[in-house]
C-alpha cells in the first residue's frame, strides 16, 4: 500500500487508537489528570478528527478549541506524542500504528483554562509588544498608490510572513516555560517580518525592544521552535537573523 | 513564583524533539561540570588550608566509584565542549539552519569517537592502578 498513497487511502483499514487526553475541569479539579478514551479512526484521519469523534459522540464535556480545521487560522496548536503540533494537521497515520497509544495535552507555559484550552492572553501581549504592523511616515508616492518594493526587497522576509499566530514556537520552547516574560519565538517572528521589510522605517526601534532583557537573548538556540512551527518556517533562523542584527548593527 | 521552575523541570524531560534531547543534555553536562569545578576548586584550595583534608579527598579519589566518576566527568566535557561548538555555529551562522538534524547526528558521533579512546585510556590506567595497589 505503500508504493500507492491513492489507492492506500481509498482502501484505508481502520483502526483502533487510544487517546490519553489532559484533562483539566477549573470548577472541580485541583491538578489535571490523564483520561483514556478508545477511537476507531481512519489511519487517514487527523488527530483532530479523534477529538471529535469523542467530544461528539463520547464524552461531550472535553474542550478544545479550533476553527478552521485546515491548517489557517492556528486555534488547535497542542502537544501531540509530547511535541507541539496543530491537531488539524497532523495524519494518525504519522504518529501511530493500530492499538497504539496518542498522548494529548495543552501546550506548555500558558494557563490552562479548561483541557486543552489555554489562556493565549499573554502570548498575544508578547505580540504586540514588538510593533507588529507597518511604520512608514513618508508621504505615500506621487500617485498616491503603494509603496513599491523589489521582488529581492520581498522575498528577504517572505518566510516570516507565514506565521498564523498558533503559539506552537513560543510554547515548545524552555525559556519560554521558565520564563513567561520571555517575549518568544513567535513575537520575534513577526518582529522579523518588519525589521527586513525594507519600506519599514522602524527597524531600530524593534531591535532595542529584543535586545533587552526577556528578548532574543534569552533564546538557547533550542530548534525545538523550528521543529514544531506547522507553516514551515526557519523560526531558529529568523531569531539568529535578528540577533545578527543587533551584533553588527547591520540589517541586511 | 516556582511554578514555573517546576513546569521547565518535569516538562524539559517530557518533551520530545531532537533539538530538544541534546540541549537537556548540554545543560545536565554543563551544570554537572560547574558542580564538579566547584568541589574541585574547594578541594585543591585544602591543600593550603587543611591538607588532611585534601589528602582524605584524594584518598576518595582512588576508588572504583570515583574512577568511574572520572570517566563519566570526562563523557560530559566532551560532549558538552562537541555539542557547544554545534551551538556557537549555528548561532552565528543562522542560514546552517537547515543542516540542524545533521549537526545533531554529528555532535553524537564526534562525541563517541572522541570518547572511546578516552575510556579505554582512562579504565585501563584505573584498572592497572587497581592491579597493583589493590582495593581499598
Ligand atoms: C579528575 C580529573 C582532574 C584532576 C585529577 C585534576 C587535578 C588538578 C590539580 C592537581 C590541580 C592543582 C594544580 C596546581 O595547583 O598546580 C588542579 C587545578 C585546577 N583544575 Fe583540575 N583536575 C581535574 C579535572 C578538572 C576539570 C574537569 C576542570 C574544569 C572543569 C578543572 C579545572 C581546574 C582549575 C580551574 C584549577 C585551578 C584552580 C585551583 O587551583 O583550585 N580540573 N586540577
Ligand atoms: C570547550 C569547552 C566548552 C564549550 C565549547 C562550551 C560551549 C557552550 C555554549 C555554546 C553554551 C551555550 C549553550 C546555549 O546557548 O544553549 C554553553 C553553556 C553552558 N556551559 Fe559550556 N562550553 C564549554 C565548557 C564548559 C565548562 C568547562 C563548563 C563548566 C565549568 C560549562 C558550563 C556551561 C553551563 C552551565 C552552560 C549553561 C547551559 C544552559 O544554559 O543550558 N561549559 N557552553
Ligand atoms: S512561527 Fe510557526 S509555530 Fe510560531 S506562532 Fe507562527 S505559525 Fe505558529
Ligand atoms: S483549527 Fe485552524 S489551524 Fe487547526
Amino acid at each position: 500500500m505503500r508504493a500507492f498513497p491513492i489507492l492506500g487511502a481509498a482502501f484505508s483499514i481502520p483502526m483502533k487508537i487510544n487517546l490519553k487526553i489532559k484533562r483539566f475541569n477549573p470548577e472541580t479539579d485541583k491538578k489535571p489528570h490523564w483520561e483514556t478514551y478508545t477511537v476507531e479512526v481512519e489511519p487517514t484521519d487527523r488527530v483532530l478528527d479523534a477529538l471529535h469523534e469523542i467530544k461528539w459522540n463520547q464524552d461531550g464535556t472535553l474542550a478544545l478549541r479550533r476553527s478552521c480545521a485546515h491548517g489557517v487560522c492556528g486555534s488547535d496548536a497542542m502537544r501531540i506524542n509530547g511535541r507541539n503540533m496543530l491537531a488539524c494537521k497532523v495524519l494518525i497515520q504519522n504518529i501511530a500504528k493500530d492499538g497504539d497509544t496518542v498522548t494529548v495535552e495543552p501546550i506548555l507555559g500558558l494557563p490552562v483554562i479548561k483541557d486543552l484550552i489555554v489562556d493565549m492572553e499573554p502570548f498575544f501581549a508578547h505580540y504586540r509588544a514588538v510593533m507588529p504592523y507597518l511604520v512608514n511616515n513618508d508621504p505615500l508616492p506621487e500617485n498616491g498608490r503603494e509603496r513599491l518594493q523589489s521582488p529581492a526587497d520581498r522575498e528577504r522576509y517572505d518566510d516570516t510572513t507565514k506565521c498564523i499566530l498558533c503559539a506552537a514556537c513560543t510554547t515548545s520552547c524552555p525559556s519560554f516555560w521558565a520564563r513567561g516574560e520571555y517575549v518568544g519565538p513567535a513575537a520575534i517572528v513577526q518582529a522579523h517580518r518588519f525589521i527586513f521589510d525594507s519600506r519599514d522605517q522602524a527597524a531600530q526601534q524593534r531591535l532595542e525592544i529584543l535586545s533587552a532583557q526577556d528578548g532574543v537573548w534569552r533564546c538557547r538556540t533550542v530548534f525545538n521552535c523550528t521543529e514544531a512551527c506547522p507553516r514551515g518556517i526557519q523560526v531558529t533562523k529568523a531569531i539568529g537573523e535578528v540577533k545578527e542584527a543587533l551584533r553588527t548593527g547591520i540589517i541586511q | 513564583m516556582l511554578t514555573p521552575l517546576i513546569t521547565t523541570a518535569r516538562e524539559s524531560l517530557r518533551y520530545r524533539g531532537s533539538g530538544h534531547v541534546l540541549w537537556l543534555l548540554h545543560r545536565v553536562t554543563g551544570l554537572g561540570v560547574v558542580i564538579f569545578l566547584g568541589t574541585h576548586i574547594f578541594g585543591m584550595s585544602m591543600a593550603t588550608f587543611n591538607p588532611p583534608l585534601h589528602e582524605a579527598m584524594l584518598a576518595v579519589y582512588k576508588t572504583p566509584l570515583f574512577s568511574l566518576g572520572e570517566i563519566v566527568l570526562a563523557a560530559c566535557l566532551i560532549f558538552h565542549a562537541v555539542n557547544g561548538t554545534r551551538i556557537a555555529i549555528l548561532e552565528l551562522r543562522p542560514a546552517l539552519w537547515d543542516k540542524q538534524e545533521v549537526a545533531t547526528r554529528w555532535s553524537v558521533i564526534i562525541t563517541l569517537i572522541l570518547l572511546a579512546p578516552t575510556i579505554a585510556i582512562m579504565a585501563f590506567k584505573s584498572i592497572s592502578y587497581y592491579a597493583t595497589h589493590g582495593l581499598r
